[in-house]
């Protein structure tokens, strides 16, 4: 297109005539924009704003913004509802540069609409930064989440960047690591008990973050963006068969005479059987209850009931937290087959002095715990005493007037924050039982723990934990009978060294490893006796054993939907002299006895215990897992009573007691509801267990032979479902869970040789735990349990020898006790709440309608009619009211 | 001592926590009657006699049918003694007595089924003295003072050693299984009080004011012992300790019972 015209405007517009019509459009819009600009001046983005607005909902923070700028903002109802808060501080700076800035960590973008800036909700902006971040590197953010009312660590707190779908949570000791993109992000941060915080960070250097959140026991205003509910499940870590409760979660749950007892609150869930009402023991898939590792700020504790089981150990008042891992534990675990219930301690308040205490039916409580230096050092100390004893002086029998049955526990801690990279942490536990008949018989028993631990902080990705820790647990009877008074003590001791270490290798790998030592020393029993009975005092062997272990194991999150954890635990229990060690023929008598000096290795067992564990996120709120684990126990209960009694004998490996191994396959589905407020899984699994230990047919349990020679070994296998189904929000929380399962053991020698049931064999078990907060005064609970009895032996035939009844019995553990069921009622009455004071009214009422529920069955001669026969029920509780009175200041 | 462990557990819980106690009834299954053998050779005339029965149904009445028709006897190195039976399944040698060291066999054929069970006559062990000591445990059911005897003798060092005790109070039998071994007290002089339980509340079984107590001492065998000390911990079938099973019997074959070969000494007492 040549032409020889002159540059003219008419021939401007001419040629202008001919240029294709896009073109066109995009000069003419130029063209406007440029004499808009002329005219205007500027965008209501280049508006340049002083403000300063810190932390408001982003409603009041635009709304603040247009009182400033003077620019209108339009937006629909999701942002006007958006419970995000922002912050800015801006001196004389453009408006879009501000909205920019306080809008980088959210899905919210904005555009210019004539003269008022429109904001919108926008999904694909976190995406988009991502991608735009993906070349600018990758950083670790690391530091420990704490509660800034009392100081105390946070366990399990989530922290999720909200823009890259990357989360962890902290871990025992409440630190945490996280590995982003660099850039800007934001950390949504949650926690049971805790309102849930955003923190933005900026992020071009490995930084150091500590989080400090807000108590909030009401808890619940969720922030939109983390949407799942404080506590909820991981459904993305592959660890099964764990449960996690922080005490704050069980404590309005209705207990017998009113003590909150952990160990009953655990029982409620499924998989995670009582061994029956007095009984501090508990089954866990199947397994017997010295199967069960209970460890209270890693020490671990043998005897974990008072008063013949009726109450734990462990004093709500001192725990924080508890975790209880069915089987599948981390390779960090070992040496129990069937579970791990790890117990941790509170603290102490590092901000200020508080007492808090509690006064019931039967016993008193008191926790004090302050600073000793305000944010560096705290202590905690708390302590029960039972005063049942006190009825008993209302007794008309004279025996039950002089007896004395009381326990008491003292928990104290003490923690020293040295630096920014190491801290420490002195625990104990001190606890005793006595039980006293008048002034002919006793029993007193106690667990005596004490731990001591530091922290430290190589790195942003390197945390390590050191622990040396003291156990010990004895016993001690006291008889006297006419002129002759016996004496009887027997201990079991530990001296523990653990070494754990955490490296956060980057986004996608966590690897933990360490090492752990015990020697165990036992102390079977001593016999000393005065008097005339001729029997001899003595002293029974010790035992001694070395226990070590090294692990190491990786969670590896191979892409957004897959993560595997892999690891290894290899554990050598040595058995060690001094003492003498036997060869048994198959009737248990002693064959040949072989003597070993002290410290000479009698036997090592070395087993390698493989760990694994897969999870797949089918979407956000589903995802499927499967897992195998392997356990070796190498400290047997030996007891033939089923309900706990203090003198049950730990025994060591020895050459005839094997290892105890367990082999697991458990898979699971897990879904949330309802926009996470419910949370479903489903968990099966398989376990085989080897060297099984039982018993003899007649055995004599108060025997200073070798307990070898009383004992025999066999197999068993446990299979099972569990459902549970969980609301954790909103008035009404609470949880059902059902367990459907078989356990049954084949020992060589008992019933003869064929698969028999084990007595914790239960086929269905119900627990309904309902709690309904109906004001800020009063809050209601229930529980109800159902369950089928357990497996027993009932006689199918009697006979007579020398003119008395005796049972005939056919096959082991064939019959049932009838099936228990029970329902527990509790309210919680606020009685004040200020900041300065709070107390509470709790009422309970235990078997709210009286089931007569069998605590034993036995068989009798007739007392009205000798010529017969009867089965008889023995019935522990019905109807047991309780009131206590709580306070906290 | 380890039967004072067992009630006195057994007392604290049942002083401590007030249970309840009630008759129920449950459905127990019932089996094919088994032969039931007591066999008993004493270092006394009169004291060989078997005892042949069957095993019930829970619901059938305590009575004992005795097994007649059975062939009965015991030997020994070098001769068979036949008994004869005395009706109600019971058979007797009148002049049978047992000598100590002598092993001897007892075979019992009956329905075409034998059984057959070895024992020794142990060492006699002289019963010194009987007496009576208050019990500190608690009273009888009606608040009368308890009772309990002990016995005195004078453990032998060489050997290893098992008692049994019965006592009858005005010739009445006691049912509780009163046993002593030598675990702990070998070669000493023993004093053991025989605390028997009352379970039924019988009157007829507490040691009362102007009652005639004796004691029957055996030295028995040790698997006599071993059957006695699991028929009592499986007594009556409580199901809150270990599963309960029948007794470890001397008796082959597969009948219940047991074969005793053991010495009797008796002494009485009048309760003050």
């Amino acid at each position: 297109m040549k032409n020889n015209y002159p540059a003219c405007s008419p021939m401007l517009i001419a040629q202008f005539m001919y240029f294709p019509a896009a073109l066109r459009t995009a000069l003419c819009a130029l063209l406007l924009l440029t004499v808009s600009f002329q005219v205007k001046a500027q965008s209501p983005l280049d508006k340049p704003v002083t403000i300063s607005i810190h932390n408001q909902p982003l409603k009041q923070a635009l709304d603040q913004l247009t009182a400033a700028s003077g620019v209108r903002f339009t937006y629909n109802e999701t942002v006007a509802k958006s419970k995000i808060t922002i912050s800015v501080n801006a001196q004389n700076q453009p408006l879009g540069e501000v909205l920019k800035k306080a809008l980088a960590p959210y899905p919210f973008s904005y555009t210019v609409l004539d003269q008022d800036i429109m904001i919108k909700y926008d999904t694909e902006k976190p995406k988009k930064q991502a991608a735009a971040l993906a070349g600018g590197g990758k950083y670790t953010i690391s530091g420990t989440v704490k509660s800034k009312q009392t100081g105390e660590t946070v366990i399990g707190a989530t922290i999720r960047a909200t823009d890259v779908n990357q989360g962890t949570s902290s871990n025992e000791y409440g630190f945490y690591s996280l590995t982003l993109p660099a850039g800007d992000h934001q950390l949504a941060v949650s926690a049971v008990g805790q309102k849930s915080t955003l923190v933005p960070i900026s992020l071009n250097s490995n930084q150091q973050l500590a989080i400090a959140m807000d108590n909030n026991e009401q808890s619940i205003q969720e922030v939109t963006i983390t949407a799942k509910a404080p506590g909820t499940r991981d459904l993305a870590n592959p660890q099964m068969g764990v449960e996690h409760l922080s005490i704050q979660e069980t404590k309005n749950i209705p207990v017998l005479l009113g003590e909150r007892d952990i160990i009953k609150t655990i029982q409620l869930l499924p998989g995670i059987k009582t061994a029956g009402e007095g009984s501090g023991g508990f089954y866990v898939r199947g397994g017997a209850a010295d199967q069960n590792l209970i460890l209270l700020d890693e020490a671990p504790v043998y005897n974990a009931s008072h008063m013949l089981g009726f109450f734990s150990t462990f004093n709500s008042d001192a725990i924080k937290n508890i975790s209880i891992y069915k089987g599948d534990m981390p390779a960090q675990y070992g040496g129990r087959l069937s579970s791990v219930l790890d117990i941790k301690m509170n603290d102490g308040n590092n901000q200020k002095f508080g007492v808090s205490g509690g006064v019931g039916l039967i016993a008193a409580r008191i926790n004090v715990e302050g600073p000793i230096q305000k944010n560096k050092s705290s202590f905690l100390i708390s302590a029960r005493r039972t005063y049942a004893d006190a009825f008993l002086a209302f007794s008309k029998d004279t025996i039950a007037k002089k007896s004395q049955l009381y326990f008491y526990d003292i928990n104290a801690k003490a923690n020293y924050i040295l630096g920014d990279k190491d801290r420490l942490y002195i625990s104990g536990y001190f606890g005793k039982d006595v039980l006293k008949a008048s002034d002919i018989a006793g029993i007193n028993w106690g667990n005596t723990t004490a731990t001591l631990r530091w922290n430290h902080i190589f790195n942003s990705q390197l945390f390590s934990n050191t622990s040396l820790i003291y156990s010990n647990y004895d016993y001690k009877i006291n008889i006297k009978q006419d002129v002759n008074e016996f004496n009887i003590y027997s201990q079991i001791r530990d001296l523990n060294f653990k070494e754990d270490l955490q490296y956060y290798a980057g986004d996608k790998n966590t690897i933990s490893f360490g090492v752990n030592a015990i020697y165990h020393t036992i102390k079977p029993g001593e016999i000393s006796s005065t008097g005339n009975s001729g029997i001899l005092s003595q002293n029974l062997q010790n035992r001694y054993a070395l226990e070590n272990a090294a692990y190491a194991t990786n969670t590896w999150k191979a892409t957004d939907r897959f993560s595997l954890t892999y690891g290894l635990r290899v554990s050598a229990f040595t058995i060690l002299g001094e003492g003498d060690y036997y060869n048994l023929d198959a009737d248990g008598n002693i064959i040949s006895t072989q003597h070993y000096t002290s410290g000479q290795a009698v036997k090592t067992y070395v087993n390698p215990e493989p760990r694994i564990a897969a999870a797949y996120s089918l979407n956000d709120f589903s995802s499927v897992k499967a897992s195998y684990a392997r356990n070796a126990q190498n400290l047997h209960l030996i007891s033939n009573s089923n309900s706990g009694s203090p003198t049950d004998k730990w025994a060591a490996s020895t050459n005839l007691i094997k290892p105890e191994l367990a082999d697991q396959v458990s898979v699971g589905y897990y879904r949330d509801l309802k926009d996470h407020q419910y949370e479903f899984t489903v968990e099966t699994y398989y376990k085989k267990m080897q060297n099984q230990v039982d018993y003899r047919n007649g055995a004599n349990v108060f025997t200073n032979q070798p307990i070898e020679t009383q004992l025999l070994y066999g197999i068993g296998r446990a299979y099972g479902a569990e459902f549970l189904l969980k609301k954790k929000t909103g008035r009404l929380t609470g949880w059902i869970s059902y367990t459907l399962s078989k356990t049954e053991r084949k020992i060589d020698g008992i019933n003869n040789n064929q698969w028999y049931n084990a007595r914790q064999d239960r086929t269905h078990d119900i627990a309904i735990v309902a709690m309904y907060k109906a004001s800020e005064k009063w809050t209601f609970s229930a529980n109800f349990i159902y369950y089928t009895g357990d497996a027993v032996t009932y006689p199918s035939g009697k006979y007579q020898v020398d003119g008395a009844t005796y049972y005939y019995y056919t096959n082991r553990n064939a019959d049932r006790i009838p099936a228990y069921n029970r329902l527990d009622l509790g309210a919680t009455r606020q009685l004040k709440k200020s900041a300065k004071f709070e107390s509470d009214l709790t009422f309970s009422l235990y078997n709210a309608y009286g089931s007569h529920n069998a605590y034993r069955i036995y068989f009798r001669d007739n007392k009205n009619d000798p010529s017969r026969t009867e089965a008889v029920r023995t019935t522990l509780f019905t109807f047991v009211p309780s009131i206590s009175y709580n306070f906290k200041f | 001592m380890r039967t004072t462990i067992k009630y006195l557990m057994i007392a604290l819980l049942v002083t401590t926590f007030s249970s309840c106690e009630k008759a129920i009834n449950l459905k127990l299954s019932d089996t094919t009657p088994q032969y039931v053998i007591e066999g008993v050779l004493t270092n006394q005339a009169g004291g060989c006699k078997v005892t042949l029965s069957q095993t019930k149904n829970f619901t059938d009445n305590n009575d004992v049918i005795g097994i007649d028709g059975a062939q009965v006897s015991i030997s020994d190195d070098n001769n068979v003694y036949p008994l004869t039976p005395a009706g109600s399944g019971v058979y007797q040698n009148t002049t049978l007595t047992g000598a100590y060291a002598h092993i001897y066999k007892l075979t019992v054929i009956v329905a075409g089924k034998t059984f057959t069970s070895t024992c020794a006559m142990q060492a006699q062990v002289a019963l010194d003295s009987i007496y009576l000591v208050k019990s500190s445990f608690g009273n009888n059911a009606d608040g009368t003072v308890r009772k309990y005897v002990t016995v005195k003798y004078h453990d032998p060092i060489a050997t290893k050693n098992y008692y049994r005790f019965v006592q009858y109070v005005n010739d009445r039998k006691e049912e509780s299984i009163l046993l002593d071994d030598d675990e702990f007290t070998n070669g000493q002089e023993v004093n053991t009080q025989l605390n028997f339980s009352n379970n039924n509340d019988n009157p007829a079984r507490d040691i009362r004011p102007g009652n005639k107590v004796t004691i029957e001492m055996q030295c028995i065998d040790p698997a006599v012992y071993k059957y006695f000390f699991s028929l009592n911990s499986s007594a009556n079938g409580d199901g809150n300790n270990a599963a309960p099973s029948n007794p470890v019997s001397n008796v082959q074959g597969g009948a219940l019972g047991y074969f005793s070969v053991h010495t009797v000494q008796r002494k009485t007492l009048t309760a003050p």
